[in-house]
């Protein structure tokens, strides 16, 4: 604590007028407008940069640091943005299975899920996508992605439902939209210890690349938690067995660390037991959830 | 088979034979064996901590269980399922990945002959595919769908608070029986 105050404090004092121009690169990127950049082309720009000094609000002076107390600071279009650019990005790495039934079954299960959610009315976008890997993603903006290693384990309908609900978790409380305030935080930090940037556009290049490193890194534990919590709650508000999930932690709970097909989910995630464990403890001395359905028929197999 | 509580397995079977899913697990805690999967069903005996148990069936947050030769409910979280219930070749034994290496060796991941997941680098490389993207959009499902779909299944909404956090946020291991300081 001592020390992200220690942080904030340099950051107030040294980034005033680089998280000014870092924000309205990272705007130009997200919303889609052309960075007007010096021409290399012989065109003029179409509007010289001549923008008046940024209004700041207080989030910003800090850099993001605030941002596990404060709404992040994006909107919803630029939220939706974000999500789109790394969605696609993902799919380049690993593209949609081949089945349509499959594709238009997730999507079902997983709109009935978020409906039931704080965000029900996102455009939500659910996904399995051609790899062996075991993991699930989640991206700003309501895209939702299942390995199609992670789904032939699945054996009922609530377990696709529990492992959605912690994606969809992780959207509804914007949880990588904080750390890639804390990230950019952090970049607005070594900007100012080291040269000055220019423009704001080298953040704008590494845009993609610090959302990478928010999933290569992964999310803070307790946000991991709360979308094990959470998405326990809404499989069982929209009626499934609650329980969906944690079947599903314990069953690759027992995969061996080095199995390459987990190695990514457990690099990222705590360890299955240890999430387990928490729900333990979160479900502990309270009224149990109803029992609900575990729907094993309709599941659409994946050969 | 895919589900590692199908019953009827034997620690000496999981051991010789390791292509099928253990139904193995230990206890976490100490816990009464019920006569149903309910916290109010009757206690039909004890079994402690770190007892073996064959997991026979799983109902909700609970498991049905064999110990010490007798059979009752548990609850599901209090079992941890043994390793060993996933098909183990030789290759996996190798141990190839490291757990926690930030910069893993791709030519150490690729080892694992057709286990290879995705890897942070192949993320980093990816081209933003749009044609992809435009494929998802279509499998796009609104409101009045989704409901129907709910319904066709008898599922319907339930009001129910979030979980919240634990007193001491901390997991920690023996927490049923503790009383909250």
């Amino acid at each position: 604590m001592m020390r992200r105050g220690l942080i904030a404090a340099l950051l107030a004092a040294m980034t005033v007028t680089h998280a000014a121009d870092l924000n309205r690169a990272l705007r130009e990127l997200l919303l889609g407008q052309p960075p007007a950049q010096p021409s290399a082309m012989g065109t003029p720009p179409q509007q010289p940069q001549q923008q008046p000094p940024a209004e700041r609000r207080p989030g910003e002076l800090l850099g993001g640091l605030l941002s596990f107390v404060a709404e992040p600071p994006y909107s919803a279009e630029e939220e939706r943005n974000i999500g789109r650019t790394v969605a696609g990005g993902l799919l380049g790495a690993a593209p949609l299975v081949r089945d349509d039934q499959l594709q238009r079954y997730v999507n079902r299960v997983g709109r009935w899920v978020a409906l039931q959610s704080e965000r029900p009315d996102l455009d939500w976008r659910f996904g399995v996508i051609d790899s062996e890997d075991i993991n699930a993603f989640a991206m700003p903006g309501g895209y939702v992605f299942i390995t199609k290693g992670l789904y032939r384990r699945l054996g009922s309908e609530a377990e696709l439902a529990g492992v959605l609900g912690h994606e969809i978790a992780h959207v509804v409380r914007k949880h990588h939209l904080r750390l890639l305030q804390q990230s950019r935080a952090l970049a607005d930090l070594g900007a100012a210890v080291g040269k000055r940037m220019q423009g704001g556009s080298p953040l704008a290049a590494n845009f993609l690349g610090n959302f990478w490193e928010v999933f290569a890194r992964g999310l803070d534990k307790e946000a991991e938690h709360e979308a094990d919590r959470m998405g326990m709650v809404l499989a069982a508000r929209a009626g499934y067995d609650a329980y969906g999930l944690p079947a599903v932690l314990q069953e690759i709970g027992h995969l061996s660390a080095n199995d390459g097909r987990v190695a990514f989910l457990f690099k990222t995630h705590p360890h299955p037991q240890e999430r387990l464990d928490h729900l333990a403890e979160a479900l502990a001395g309270r009224p149990e959830l109803p029992e609900g359905k575990e729907v094993r028929q309709r599941l659409h197999r994946v050969r | 088979m895919r589900r590692p509580w199908v019953g009827g397995l034997t620690a000496a079977w999981i051991a010789v034979v390791s292509s099928a899913h253990a139904a193995q697990g230990v206890l976490l805690r100490d816990e009464s064996l019920r006569a149903a999967a309910s916290a109010t069903a009757a206690v039909t005996g004890q079994a402690a901590r770190g007892n073996v148990v064959e997991v026979l069936a799983r109902q909700g947050g609970w498991m049905q269980v064999r110990t010490n030769g007798r059979t009752g409910w548990v609850r599901m979280l209090s079992v941890r399922l043994s390793e060993g219930g996933e098909r183990v070749s030789g290759a996996d034994l190798a141990g190839v990945v490291g757990l926690g290496t930030r910069q893993a060796d791709p030519s150490r991941v690729v080892a694992v002959a057709g286990m290879r997941g995705l890897t942070e680098q192949e993320l980093r490389a990816a081209r933003f595919n749009a044609e992809e993207l435009a494929r998802l959009d279509g499998y796009a499902v609104g409101r009045a769908e989704a409901e129907a779909f709910a319904r066709e299944e008898g599922l319907a909404p339930r009001a129910l608070a979030y979980l919240p956090a634990p007193a001491r946020n901390r997991s920690r291991v023996n927490t049923w029986e503790e009383p909250q300081p």
